[in-house]
């Protein structure tokens, strides 16, 4: 082969390639008009191993800017602006994060960010947003401390979304107030016992900032209750008997799993199957996913699943309509059922659209002044008080979480959440099993 | 440590040794023959597991046992392709091309596998997953009975295919000696396609009782039963296959023993780790141990 021939032939692979790299994807946009538009960019993991979640809050933001663009736009200053998504992929990684929001904030220009899925992701990407003083309303990270850390200014980070500290703090008032005297009363337990508590959590953030979420609950609310057991396990861990084996040998009354969808069924159906440990099972919100019914299958039954919006769960009351229109609407758009980061990131386009509104401008500072203040009707997740609002003191929103267990229905094969707690959104009573064993002693 | 307790936590690491070790002896045959590392084999017990769950859902109601054959067809035709498309190409040509080839083909896979399935979690239900089978002391869910047998009548067929067939004894001896297997009359080259089909399709097995046994499956999952893979077959010795298996059921108690014997540790020095933080770290002290006394490992053959 000559060396003409050779150059020229490496030369169309050179020029092939320039031309392939310049027909990347454009970053997923929606439509708004271009001149008057409010920008958000929107922090999600749509591709990498949290993609499903990524997705799930992409198309619920979607569904949101389409419907507030429908409705004529947000009003500001006596124009109409409509809204435009830009999508940040952060690959479900920091280094991902960090360029998404980096993009979001240095070429996209957005007036502000939304999302922001997973504690450890967002703790890296959030940096970039207070260098840049960009409002971010945060929907996908559980741990408090993304408001909360001080070697950054957080001011302008607002928390939408239950913390580590939540979701302790309603499961356990649950457990007290109505667990705890129905196995009392069917196995006839002095009522001074203290409950027994056995906790298995993930190593990581998450997992112990539930531990210690756990802690704090039992002591802020004086709550007779011991944790007689806790056992650590390394992230996407399969193998869950031994540990199991050593949390039944401590004869908990409950088991409180710190775990992701994948290790939560497998604890339960180990724990149940091989081990023996015919117990309550817990769980924390992020399980409450068709493919944990679809994978726990009888073995599920009757535990406890802390909720604030599930692909199943239709809670009584005044959220109950919207709750059905959201689902109804968001499955004819994308033929597929919303998840709980959706909701909270759907809300999240809903919240700034009204701080906008109510700010009066995209300045963000003003916006940023705006959601400090901000307080608006629940949308689609019931809040505290009915209210959308953030804490002064960290920029937190506060959710009435509420608690399903997992009944099997026939039909499906498989179980389904109903909710048990609180009175105002119940569905169903609690029901303690025939199968069920308490943990050591009555006294 | 109650006895009941002991002797379920041995049957549970028996259970466990059984995925390693259909692992491990594919990983064993492909290197045995072609001298190739396949790092991408975990990532075919994650395919097998994926076709597993994908034909259980495609048709409903079909025992997930049945499916183990047609899952064993599939792998074996990708395993053909993966050599004959990947691997043939680029043999002779340096190791460093066979190491990228194979890391290559991790992310091949599990782009795939998420793309197909998505990157959530997959799993199957066995019918009889609510059995449970009395043996002595014991109890033990039926499914890991019928993993443990499944496993042993591979192991006995494959040992006889091995020893008494002509295909078998042409693979020992290409592992042996290519060159004088070539000179001998042997098609080397159709002797390392069919192992490395023979290889995937005994990770189809271990893929597809994964997923009967309960377990799930991600596009991300094939790592760490490869990195255990590995350590059982340089544990049991590179080439050898009952150095696999010795080594894949030590690997599998040992993994359900020692995190329980660690917690006496924990009280006495107050050591903080993860309970299963221990069963990872037991597998690679095993690896180091056996390393440092018998660096080709407990079968293996000096110079490999």
């Amino acid at each position: 082969m000559n060396k003409k021939y050779r150059y020229g032939i490496l030369f169309t692979v050179l020029a092939i390639s320039v031309l392939l790299a310049g027909c990347v994807e454009k970053p997923g946009e929606t439509p708004g008009g271009a001149a008057e538009e409010i920008k958000i960019g929107i922090v999600a993991p749509v591709t990498g191993g949290a993609s499903t979640t990524g997705t799930d809050m992409w198309q619920a933001a979607v569904l949101a800017a389409d419907e507030i663009n429908a409705q004529g736009g947000v009003s500001v200053n006596g124009a109409n602006m409509k809204v435009k998504l830009i999508k940040g992929d952060t690959e479900t990684s920091r280094e991902g994060g960090v360029k998404a929001v980096t993009k979001l904030i240095t070429v996209d220009k957005v007036d502000i960010l939304i999302g922001g899925f997973s504690s450890g992701i967002t703790y890296a990407d959030q940096v970039v947003a207070a260098e840049h003083k960009v409002p971010f309303i945060i929907t996908g990270a559980s741990s408090p401390v993304i408001t909360r850390r001080t070697d950054v200014d957080t001011s302008y980070f607002f928390h939408h979304c239950p913390t580590t500290d939540d979701y302790p703090d309603s499961t356990l008032l649950f457990v007290d107030d109505v667990v705890k005297p129905a196995i009392y009363a069917k196995f006839d337990f002095d009522d001074d016992r203290p409950l027994r508590l056995g906790v298995i959590y993930q190593d990581s953030k998450y997992g112990e900032g539930v531990y210690d979420g756990i802690k704090k609950t039992i002591e802020n609310n004086n709550l007779n209750m011991e944790i007689v057991s806790e056992e650590k396990f390394k992230m996407s861990e399969t193998d869950f008997r031994s540990v199991l084996t050593t949390i039944k040998a401590a004869k908990p009354d409950v088991v409180y799993p710190a775990a992701f969808l994948n290790e939560q069924t497998l604890i339960v159906a180990q724990g149940r199957r091989d081990v023996g440990l015919n117990t309550i099972y817990l769980s924390v919100e992020c399980n409450d996913d068709p493919d944990y019914y679809t994978g726990v299958g009888e073995w599920g039954e009757y535990s406890i699943q802390e909720s604030r919006f599930g692909p199943y769960a239709n809670p009584a009351g005044a959220i109950r309509s919207s709750v059905l229109k959201f689902r109804d609407d968001f499955e004819s758009k994308w033929g597929a059922s919303p998840g709980m980061m959706g909701a909270s990131t759907y809300e999240g386009v809903y919240i700034a659209a009204e701080a906008i509104k109510n700010a009066n401008s995209v300045d963000k500072e003003k916006v940023r002044a705006s959601l400090a203040e901000l307080e608006m009707p629940q949308i689609i997740e019931v809040m505290k008080d009915s209210t959308i609002t953030f804490s002064p003191d960290y920029r937190e929103s506060k959710f009435a979480l509420y608690m399903q267990q997992l009944i099997m229905d026939e039909a499906a094969g498989e179980t389904r959440p109903k909710i048990v707690w609180p009175e105002s959104v119940k569905e169903t009573d609690f029901v303690l099993p025939d199968w069920y064993e308490p943990g050591a002693g009555g006294a | 440590m109650d006895t009941g307790v002991f002797l379920l936590i041995l049957a549970w690491g028996l259970y466990a040794g059984c995925i390693y070790i259909l692992l491990a002896i594919g990983l064993n045959l492909i290197f045995g023959v072609m001298k190739v590392v396949n790092f991408a084999h975990g990532e075919l017990l994650m395919i097998a597991a994926y076709a597993t769950f994908w034909v259980y859902y495609t048709y409903p109601r079909i025992n997930p046992y049945l499916i183990i054959p047609v899952v064993m067809l599939l792998m074996a035709f990708l395993g053909v392709l993966i050599e004959r498309l990947c691997f043939r190409p680029i043999l002779g040509t340096g190791k460093l091309n066979e190491i990228f080839l194979s890391l290559g083909l991790i992310y091949v896979f599990q782009n795939l596998a998420a793309l197909l399935w998505s990157a959530g979690s997959r799993s199957i239900h066995s019918p009889y997953s609510g059995i449970s089978v009395s043996i002595g002391a014991i109890t033990l869910p039926l499914d890991y009975v019928a993993i443990i047998v499944i496993t042993f009548i591979i192991l006995v067929v494959f040992h006889v295919f091995m020893k008494r067939t002509t295909v078998g004894r042409a693979m020992r001896a290409t592992s042996q000696n290519r060159e004088a297997a070539t000179l001998m009359g042997i098609n080397v080259e159709r002797i390392d396609m069919l192992s490395f089909a023979l290889g995937s399709t005994l990770a189809a097995v271990a893929g597809s009782l994964w997923m009967i046994s309960g377990q799930m499956v991600t596009p991300y999952m094939g790592s760490i039963p490869a990195i255990k893979a590995f350590a059982v077959i340089i544990i049991g010795g590179l080439g050898s296959i009952p150095g696999a298996i010795v080594a894949g059921l030590t690997l599998g108690i040992a993994e359900n023993i020692v995190p329980f014997l660690m917690q006496s540790l924990v009280a006495v020095f107050g050591l903080e780790m993860s309970f299963t933080a221990w069963k990872d770290t037991i597998a690679f002290f095993i690896l180091i141990v056996v390393l440092v006394i018998r660096p080709t490992g407990i079968f293996g053959e000096k110079g490999e």
